[in-house]
């Protein structure tokens, strides 16, 4: 029995190189960081023009300007973090498909059959949880832009309380965005482990 | 003080190689625990927004166990990198014995100083180069940083307690101000820990290079800061310093009396306390990327290694 039946794999000729999710993983890592890193400054300009809008509010059109721009705020800032938290699942993604792809070929170099994890449940825990938080929180930023077109048609009341169910709903998706990261980290410990074993069994 | 905080990160004597790990196991549980949390709070905002008086109280001790469970799992994601490094110094040891065995005998080349590879420039030494200064502080932080950070985000959801408290006589702003800038500190701080254990993920990867190398015989190929790494940095302490000082604005919020003025500071506030975390995550993704880097460069050297010997 060698030391690799611990683990669901699969045996073939040549290294496998990338699968799909690591493709993607290194395709999409640098414009997500790139939407990151725009989004964030654009919620923080418009949340100062929303604070001196409230610092010098004498009106009713004054409290619906600052109404709206709550959303506007909450809508790009939570684009920012849809968009980084991406960026990590991706660099995640990135990582795992440079295991795959340097271990596969480091066992074809030896000239040794070539051993490949399979995708481990973790894996797929960490994709579906990606997805979900990536969902939850774009359907909630789109809902934030709803109601910001909204504010001068709808009453006050039912845009602020729009506004407190979709900051339940972006939190939990940054929840299941983040449970996602720690399962996508937890599958780089089981590669390792896996890899080690099998280095082990190169050298004998 | 880095050396007790370092052992955390390698194999003990005895440890098993094969041996599922411990820290990621119970980073999954925690992680569980930080996710029930932020749905709790999701069915107490839902529940509250279809009520008529409870909005308020709830909005003030939702916040605070929201930002809770974003901590727990952050503090998860630590205890899985720290897994991570242990896992990563068996793998050296493994490579090293493999590589002893598996590389064709041949005359090691002198070491030639600076190298060009398809993965950046490197250094070509006769021995391991050392740590760099901030791996070493990466080394000595993470844990500080994780452990202060947890407890910050611990006293902030108590701060939301009495916030909540404080709600139905209006007199909840000192609170709110100092809950939110306590919680936030901490989930800086969390993310800084974070971004020190890569940093320590990164500093094992050139040391366990380097030792393997050097047990072969070999000139030390070693790949030099990357600009991901260099940005990594600065979004970091870009980051780590707009979360310092939203806590010292939050704090001269907390003694504005007048309700007007508060909602204009609280406006700008909470993006500029996102504002920080979203650097501070944009610096992650950027080590997480240089990670993948050196993985690629270190698989290309170990197979040049077994093939050509040198």
């Amino acid at each position: 029995m060698t030391t690799t039946t611990k683990f669901d794999y699969e045996v073939t000729d040549r290294g496998p190189g990338y699968n799909k999710p690591q493709t993607m993983g290194n395709r999409l890592w640098a414009p997500m960081f790139a939407m990151a890193i725009m989004a964030f400054p654009v919620a923080l300009v418009l949340s100062w023009v929303r604070a001196s809008t409230i610092a010098d509010a004498t009106g009713p059109a004054d409290i619906e300007d600052a109404a709206r721009l709550g959303h506007l705020v909450a809508a790009f800032g939570f684009i920012g973090f849809l968009a980084v938290f991406a960026a990590i699942s991706f660099a995640i993604a990135r990582i795992l498909g440079r295991f795959r792809k340097g271990g596969g070929e480091i066992q074809e170099s030896v000239g040794n059959e070539v051993h490949t994890l399979k995708m481990p449940v973790t894996a797929k825990i960490f994709m579906l949880f990606m997805m979900m938080g990536m969902m939850t929180i774009g359907v909630s930023v789109v809902l934030h832009f709803v109601a910001a077109g909204a504010v001068g048609t709808w009453e006050l009341e039912s845009v602020a309380r729009w506004g407190e169910v979709l900051e339940g709903f972006r939190r939990f998706g940054v929840a299941m965005y983040l449970f996602g990261i720690a399962f996508g980290l937890g599958t780089i410990t089981t590669v390792l482990r896996f890899q080690t074993i099998r280095v082990g069994q190169l050298a004998r | 003080m880095t050396t007790r905080f370092d052992a955390l990160t390698r194999p003990k004597a005895g440890d098993d190689h094969q041996a599922p790990s411990k820290h990621r196991s119970i980073g999954f549980v925690l992680a569980f625990v930080g996710l029930m949390l932020a749905a709790v709070t999701l069915i107490a905002n839902i529940a509250a927004a279809n009520s008529d008086t409870e909005t308020g109280t709830t909005a003030a001790w939702s916040f605070g166990l929201t930002v809770l469970g974003f901590g727990t799992i952050k503090l998860a994601i630590g205890l899985v990198l720290v897994g991570i490094l242990v896992r990563l110094w068996f793998r050296v040891t493994a490579v090293k014995d493999a590589c002893a065995n598996l590389k064709p005998d041949a005359e090691a080349a002198a070491p030639r100083g600076t190298v060009q590879t398809e993965f950046g420039e490197c250094t070509e030494t006769a021995e391991a180069p050392g740590p760099l200064p901030i791996h070493r502080m990466a080394r000595t932080m993470w844990f500080p940083m994780l452990a202060m950070g947890y407890m910050l985000v611990f006293v902030g959801f108590v701060l939301s307690l009495v916030w909540s408290g404080k709600v139905e006589d209006g007199t909840q702003q000192a609170a709110q101000a100092w809950t939110q800038g306590v919680q936030f500190l901490g989930e800086g701080m969390l993310l800084a820990g974070v971004s020190f254990l890569l940093g320590s993920i990164l500093a094992a990867l050139r040391e366990g290079g380097g030792e393997l190398q050097q047990s072969l015989g070999l000139a030390v190929r070693t790949l030099k800061m990357p600009k991901t790494a260099k940005l990594f940095v600065g979004f970091m302490v870009a980051g780590l310093m707009v979360s310092m000082v939203q806590f010292v604005l939050y704090i001269a919020a907390a003694s504005i009396t007048n309700p007007q003025s508060f909602a204009a500071w609280s406006a700008w506030l909470g993006p500029f306390r996102e504002f920080g975390l979203g650097l501070l995550l944009a610096g992650i993704v950027l080590a997480l990327v240089t990670i993948g880097n050196v993985l690629a460069f270190q698989f290309s050297r170990v197979r040049e290694i077994i093939t050509t010997g040198k």
